[in-house]
């Protein structure tokens, strides 16, 4: 079976007045279907480069990118996407902005109106499908936000640091509700952070990039049972993984 | 079935103390939030009212309220008419602004040669004060509604359409790559999210040109005109009757009231969901 992502050799710079800033690569990375990888490294070292070039938002300096063994040659519309400020626009409910994903892909919306309704509930959001965005808190919010960015049930998701901007607790409520959408449907998910917990916690691979110009300096299989709760996170193996990435980054003068 | 609309008459007859009670409730919870302003509002007028005999100013320089209302009435007909004619020219004028100033504006934020040619000679011309070209409109085209209704279009045009330019020019960056990697057209993403994100800044212009638009229309009738408030004003000050000029302020604030009333509402009715609209409660 082939990978659902495939990045050969890619790298990304940007034109700015003092010249080209290298901040990408070149870099390989394979992600298999039903995979969660996570892009963990410190702020600027091009994680949400990679995203937006996987998208097809952004296009490569150099190398190839593949996604479901098709070549990336302009957005992709199979994909479900989620940013770090989340998509929700103000004039539409909370039910609204997950329909506003089906009606720009010109899907049926009464086919999908019982799985939005799951998809609320899901999320713990029930009572709140009519409200709009500005009466939910932050968390509930992006919440939301993962309900119109897996609506149209794309197999492959790409996560740009959607908690950045949550408090360590609402983090911590929203990881659990997205490791338990990931364990029901399988999608393969590429998803960036710089919280070394996190990526632990929910990645099945992480891939630790150096700080800028960002390289895949290692990839790291997380082999520790799902879900994984409270009880996994107090584990020793979890503790050692924590050790060794903390290790890699001291190495990097991170911290 | 004489039960049945006995029962919903007796609800009805039970229903209606009800929502009278509650209109009446939030009357009074509106005039206990604005009562400042209102005291303000009459305080001001009395203090005009009484301050002219302790004065004693005369009224060929500044009349009593009182006097503005029982003597203007007099010429009651004249100043109705000429609210129509000013009112007219202000209106047409800003309706024109409205229909070309924000496809314009789409079109130059949309467009990267426009929006390195026309762009930059808005922004200069946004400089030139609009009513300095009001004397050669008037000498072009005469003493007629056709000049005036061009100077109240220039002098809304340009607030307007450097708002749209901004405002379809700056939809949040993460919107805009949702946007594409839904694979919408341009149509269904314009309608869907470009047009709606867009309203509350082109409002800003809306608003800014309502508030202008009636002193484009007054100058422009203060140079060349034979009716209209402005004219009227002019005319009316000339011949030592102030309490005459003060009716045609009065008018004229009332219109501009009016235009900037409608606009809010349109406003209000547009974009209930943005935060300037949101009721405090």
């Amino acid at each position: 079976m082939g990978s659902a992502i495939e990045l050969t050799q890619v790298s990304k710079s940007f034109d700015t007045v003092d010249g080209a800033v290298h901040a990408f690569g070149p870099a390989d990375l394979a992600v298999a279907p039903g995979e969660f990888v996570s892009l963990l490294g410190p702020s600027g070292c091009g994680k949400s480069t990679v995203i937006l070039m996987i998208a097809g938002l952004l296009a490569p300096t150099h190398g190839a990118i593949r996604v479901n063994d098709r070549p990336v040659a302009g957005p992709q519309t199979a994909i479900g996407i989620m940013f770090q400020d989340n998509t929700l626009v103000p004039w539409r409910t909370v039910r609204g902005n997950i329909e506003l994903q089906l009606e720009l892909r010109a899907l049926d919306k009464s086919r999908y109106a019982e799985r939005i309704t799951r998809m609320i509930k899901a999320v713990r959001l029930d009572g709140f499908a009519d409200r709009q965005p500005f009466e939910l808190s932050g968390g509930m919010q992006q919440r939301a936000a993962f309900c119109q960015a897996l609506v149209h049930e794309p197999d492959t998701l790409l996560l740009d640091e959607p908690l950045g901007k949550l408090d360590a607790m609402t983090r911590e409520g929203i990881r659990v509700d997205l490791q338990a959408l990931w364990l029901e449907r399988r999608p393969t998910v590429v998803f960036v952070t710089h919280s070394i917990e996190e990526a632990i916690q929910l990645s099945s691979k992480i891939c630790v990039i150096t700080p800028r110009p960002g390289r895949i300096d290692r990839v790291i299989d997380i082999d520790l049972p799902w879900p994984r709760n409270l009880e996994v996170k107090k584990s020793p193996a979890f503790a050692a993984y924590l050790g060794v990435i903390q290790e890699i980054f001291h190495g990097y003068g991170v911290f | 079935m004489a039960t049945a609309s006995f029962e919903s008459g007796a609800a009805a007859a039970d229903s209606r103390p009800k929502v009278l009670k509650a209109a009446l409730q939030r009357l009074a919870k509106k005039l206990a939030r604005s009562w400042p302003f209102i005291a303000f509002f009459v305080g001001f007028f009395l203090f005009w009212e009484y301050s002219i005999d302790w004065f004693g100013i005369p009224a060929y320089i500044l009349p009593k309220p009182s006097e503005i209302v029982t003597r203007s009435a007099a010429d009651f007909d004249r100043l109705v008419y000429y609210t129509y004619v000013t009112g007219l020219e202000t209106v047409l004028g800003y309706v024109a602004a409205v229909v070309i100033a924000v496809p314009l504006g789409l079109a130059i934020a949309f467009s990267s040669i426009l929006r390195r040619t026309i762009y930059p000679f808005f922004v200069s011309i946004e400089m030139t004060p609009k009513i300095a070209f009001a004397p050669l409109f008037i000498s072009w085209l005469g003493f007629g509604l056709l000049p005036k209704v061009i100077i109240v279009f220039l002098v809304c045009f340009f607030p307007i359409v450097l708002n749209a330019i901004l405002a379809f020019g700056s939809l949040p960056e993460e919107l805009e790559r949702f946007v594409r990697a839904t694979g919408a057209g341009p149509l269904r993403s314009f309608m869907k999210v470009r047009l709606p994100a867009a309203m509350p800044q082109c409002f800003v212009g809306f608003k800014y040109a309502a508030i202008n638009a009636t002193v484009g229309a007054t100058i422009a009738e203060f140079i060349g005109s034979d009716q209209g408030l402005g004219f009227y004003i002019q005319i009316v000050t000339g011949n030592m009757r102030p309490d005459l000029a003060f009716a045609g302020i009065f008018l004229l604030t009332l219109l501009g009231l009016s235009l900037f009333g409608i606009v809010t509402l349109c406003e209000r009715l547009a974009i209930p969901w943005h935060i300037s609209q949101r009721r405090r409660h």
